[in-house]
């Protein structure tokens, strides 16, 4: 795992995103108790972002010797889908913060931002990590996060009001 | 007050009402929270490795640590 977040923490140092967040599940469990999960969802803002391009970092890792295992690309042994931000996805990048992994820094996408962009997912398995991850979630920052991007209608018809939890 | 809420769990020499097992649990799983990063990627490699050898589920790759 940390062999995985050192060549992603790279493709940063070498120019080949902008920056990144650790999101999806692994995001979340970094938040909640130990759930299962297939893969590593990296959230990159990518250099150029009038066509998401991901074939730089794929081109690279190829050329770095890491091949493709059914839908994901495996580093170190870690199956990685990376992610093109949108909108809440780049505000969710800029606003992760910093949390160690064996000594290492990685960033990771905090529970307000993963909150909004699994209620925008919409899964049934999103819905159950926005449950354990709304007692680890600021509510004010949870408000004006959900108001920002229309989310709250979304979240209130699911949840119900978030201040009455 | 309902029917079974007098109701005690025993467990082994340990003797509770359904209200506190499950505030146990409850406590459980934010003490499960609390654990470092490192430690809940462990327990997802095994949760990986029980999902592949017995829950049948062939596509999983069980990371490398």
């Amino acid at each position: 795992m940390k062999r995985a977040l050192e060549v992603i923490i790279d493709l940063k140092e070498k120019g080949l995103i902008k920056d990144y967040a650790i999101g999806g599940a692994i995001g979340a469990l970094r938040w909640t108790e130990p759930f299962f999960t297939y893969d590593l969802d990296i959230f990159v803002i990518l250099q150029e972002e009038v066509v998401l391009d991901l074939s730089p970092i794929y081109e690279y890792l190829e050329k770095k010797g890491y091949s493709w295992q059914g839908q994901w690309i495996v580093i170190e042994g870690i199956p990685v889908d990376f992610v093109p931000v949108d909108e809440i996805g780049r505000e969710a990048v800029e606003k992760a913060v910093e949390v160690d992994f064996e000594g290492l820094k990685v960033r990771v996408i905090v529970p307000e931002y993963l909150i909004a962009l699994f209620l925008k997912a919409g899964r049934d398995k999103d819905m159950r990590k926005i449950e354990m991850l709304l007692p680890k979630a600021d509510q004010q920052k949870l408000v004006n996060v959900l108001n920002k991007y229309g989310l709250t209608k979304d979240f209130e018809e699911r949840f119900g009001h978030h201040e009455k939890r | 007050m309902r029917k079974d809420d007098g109701l005690q769990i025993i467990m082994g020499k340990r003797k509770m009402t359904r209200e506190e097992f499950f505030k146990e649990k409850e406590n459980l799983r934010e003490l499960r929270s609390q654990m470092s990063f490192e430690e809940k990627i462990k327990a997802l490699v095994r949760l990986q490795e029980i999902a592949l050898r017995w829950g049948n589920k062939k596509d999983v790759i069980v990371w490398k640590l």
